[in-house]
């Protein structure tokens, strides 16, 4: 048998055999060298209540090259692209070695999860917001474990304050009273809080950024 | 290769200059080096006192290149009392400066054997469990420690199977593999893994430094362990030995690895291996495997792009990038006859066009009369400064300088369409002259003048295309005057043998033409040594004034 289809076969029951590690594998269609594997998120963390589906390509000379990873779910940390699921992890790249697998690389991406590296970004606003502000980082980190990997609605413990478009802009990390402020410019809400999370308008950056230099983004089609 | 210089002084000069550039030391400084360079070594042997618009330079096959290495590992393993195998790496892991190497090594022996991959890291069990935990906020500085985190591991390194218990290879799962092999970290895996990694990792990855398949695991392969791994795979070692030499070439600024594909060969040339240096040479440097195999020592840019320096060259080109779209139709490859608008198209080198139709003769490039051309006056090559002026005037000042940089522009590109023509026109004649070998009683001797006024003509259209690039930056005044005059002078001589060489063929009048042709190749010839000469000087007396900021000339 050809040896990248044993280990990769002995490898997915390995998995299936082993139910304390939470680590979940599965087929995506006929071949075993297209698979999504799922975690929880980690404990003691914004990530925690979520489940965490990664799309995983087993390269033709697996394991001798790493595997090709990316998040399926949608996560808010400053080593994963928020757009695309794109994951900087060295171990996918130069640190990748032959003994590792698809269990202990997933094990890795939680606790990347865990333990962010915002100098090594994949995500340069996300990372900028890790560092201005890191509770204001860490509650849309969480609402977006509740949106998209069904993790607690963290409003339960606020009290609910706000009502529903307050989720968007604490989502996005943003002050209500700033989207509010350009909004009553006459410009669409959605938008304003797109192009002030590109400006990564928050905390000591609000000074920095004039009102004109938003207000010319927002003009852009 | 000679023996007329020390390999040590030769090459070995730059160990200084290089600890210079990673300790910000105070080592000699790139100027010092290069005179010392220039002072001690590479005195060539026999032959002709070179021009000054040629480089001093020596082709170096790869087995030369490996008896330098091997010099220097021989060197490392007698000072050091290691192995050559562990020499080899120490030299690759110090980037074979042998200077930082031995410095280095006195000092701190067994952090430089860790690091270069010689001895496995200290085992510190207790210090990795506890980095495996999530949630602290990373304490080590090397990004391994994210790898370290993964705990769970297939199955930890096993040492090599006892004779009687089954052995399992913890990568590919088989249990039938019956060798391994292992580094001296222990972490024994199945020979078959072996042979699939460092061959994907030579092959795929063009990568000489291999570390160990297991994880975190910092050690090297050395070179035999390579090979053994490879088993039989002679054309995969071979690759490998190719990429350590490239390696080693890299390191070291007197080297360069031939640029053509396939080639093995190295260059070296002292003369070149500062950037000051190329402020004031081209070094045009061939590599011995082929004398087709000309590059520059200085810049990828192109193969010969004498008598413009490197920075020259890299601005205009960069100018050319820019404005690419509004040049575009120069280009083409057709024009309207001036007089009777019919369409032209240019299907040799020369510029002097005949309109079949209306039988207007006129200059390709400037499109004026060519009755202007042949005459003492010739005066294609020069830009008209008065006429700019008064363009100036009339026109806007960006639309002036976009004439101007068309003007240089349009000169450079036809050379270099022209000089394809000729050769293609060239594949035509040769057929003709191949004929009328048999058919008359011409030699094959008699015949080849041809064939050197054609590589003549080219070469000189490369000359001449450079020399716009250069005289786009000229600024006005009396050397650059100087400057096209022998520019000048190379053309009209370049478009003269051109026109000869379009002549129809026949038997009869290939005597005269002989002698013709014979003739101005070797004016033709002269006049591009002038002309190389000549500017190569003014570089190295700083005779050249330029009318923007050269990098690296301010
Ligand atoms: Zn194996
Ligand atoms: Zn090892
Ligand atoms: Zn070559
Ligand atoms: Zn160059
Ligand atoms: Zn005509
Ligand atoms: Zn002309």
């Amino acid at each position: 048998m050809d040896a990248r289809l044993r280990r990769v076969n002995k490898e997915i029951a390995d998995c299936k055999n082993d139910k304390s590690s939470k680590i979940q594998l599965d087929l995506v269609d006929e071949s075993p060298f297209h698979l999504k594997g799922s975690f929880p998120g980690p404990e003691g963390t914004p990530y925690e209540g979520g489940r965490f589906e990664v799309d995983i390509r087993i390269p033709d000379s697996y394991p001798f090259q790493p595997l090709k990873m990316k998040f399926i779910t949608k996560v808010y940390h400053p080593n994963v692209s928020s757009a695309s699921g794109a994951i900087c992890l060295d171990i996918l790249k130069d640190q990748w070695s032959p003994v590792l697998t698809l269990k202990s690389t997933l094990i890795s991406l939680q606790s990347l999860l865990c333990s962010p590296e915002p100098d090594d970004p994949q995500d340069a606003e996300v990372a900028k917001h890790y560092m201005t502000s890191r509770s204001s980082f860490e509650e849309t980190a969480r609402y977006w474990t509740h949106i998209y990997a069904g993790g607690p609605d963290p409003k339960a413990k606020d009290g609910g304050s706000g009502g529903g478009s307050r989720d968007e802009v604490a989502m996005a990390g943003l002050e209500k009273a700033h989207v509010d402020q350009f909004e009553a410019l006459g410009f669409e809400r959605g938008k304003v809080i797109d192009v002030l999370r590109r400006l990564n308008y928050r905390g000591a950056n609000v000074t920095k950024i004039t009102e004109d230099r938003v207000v010319e983004e927002l003009l852009k089609p | 290769m000679s023996d007329d210089y020390s390999d040590d002084e030769y090459y070995y000069d730059e160990d200084e200059d290089m600890m210079d550039a990673d300790d910000g030391d105070s080592a000699p400084s790139d100027e010092e080096m290069d005179m010392e360079v220039f002072d001690n070594d590479f005195k060539l042997p026999g032959k002709a006192r070179k021009k000054s618009y040629e480089v001093d330079s020596e082709p170096l096959s790869q087995a030369q290149v490996e008896r330098l290495m091997q010099t220097d590992i021989e060197h490392i393993s007698g000072i050091f009392g290691v192995d050559e195998n562990v020499a080899s790496l120490l030299l690759r892991h110090m980037s074979w400066n042998k200077e930082r190497l031995i410095e280095k090594y006195m000092d701190h022996a067994t952090a430089v054997s860790v690091e270069a991959g010689i001895t496995p890291k200290e085992e510190k069990p207790a210090k990795a469990a506890a980095s495996s935990r999530a949630g602290s906020s990373s304490t080590g500085p090397q990004r391994s420690t994210r790898s370290s985190k993964s705990s769970n591991k297939l199955k930890s390194p096993s040492p090599a199977p006892k004779e009687d218990e089954p052995y399992t290879c913890p990568i590919c799962f088989d249990d039938t593999q019956t060798r391994t092999m292992a580094l001296a970290c222990g972490h024994a895996f199945c020979s078959s893994c072996w042979n699939a990694y460092v061959t994907g990792k030579i092959r795929e990855e063009g990568e000489h430094w291999i570390r160990c398949m297991a994880e975190g695991c910092g050690l090297v392969c050395p070179d035999p362990f390579v090979r053994e791994a490879l088993g039989e795979d002679k054309a995969t070692w071979n690759r490998f030995r190719e990429l350590l030499v490239r390696h080693f070439v890299g390191c070291n600024k007197n080297l360069k690895f031939c640029p053509y594909p396939n080639c093995t060969y190295t260059v070296a040339c002292p003369a070149a291996a500062s950037k000051s240096a190329l402020l004031s040479i081209v070094p045009t440097v061939t590599c011995g495997a082929s004398p087709d195999h000309k590059f520059c020592f200085g810049c990828s840019i192109e193969t010969d792009h004498r008598p413009v320096i490197c920075a020259i060259a890299a601005m205009w080109l960069q100018k050319c990038h820019d404005d690419s779209e509004t040049a575009n139709w120069i280009k083409s490859n057709t024009k309207e006859c001036t007089k009777c608008q019919s369409t032209i198209e240019k299907n040799g080198g020369c510029n002097h066009m005949t309109c079949k139709k209306c039988k207007h003769e006129f200059c390709w490039v400037c499109m004026g009369p060519w009755s202007e051309h042949g005459t003492a006056w010739y005066s294609c090559n020069r830009y008209d400064e008065k006429a700019s002026q008064e363009a100036r005037d009339a026109q806007s000042k960006s639309r002036a300088s976009l004439e101007r940089y068309l003007h240089y522009y349009n000169r450079w590109a036809n050379h270099e369409q022209s000089a394809k023509l000729s050769m293609d026109l060239y594949k035509k004649t040769e057929q003709k002259m191949e004929e009328m070998q048999i058919s008359s009683d011409l030699t094959w001797i008699e015949v080849q003048f041809m064939k050197k006024a054609v590589d003549e003509v080219f070469k000189c259209r490369m000359t001449l295309k450079w020399t716009y690039a250069m005289a786009y930056y000229l600024d006005r005044g009396n050397p650059k005057e100087l400057f096209e005059d022998n520019q000048r002078d190379l053309e009209k001589a370049v478009e003269d043998l051109s026109e000869l060489l379009e002549q129809p063929i026949e038997p009869e009048v290939v005597p005269s033409l002989r002698q013709k042709v014979t003739d101005k190749t070797v004016y033709v010839q002269k006049r591009n040594e002038i002309m190389l000469e000549d500017t190569a000087n003014g570089f190295l007396e700083g005779r050249w004034q330029w009318n923007t900021s050269v990098p690296g000339l301010e």
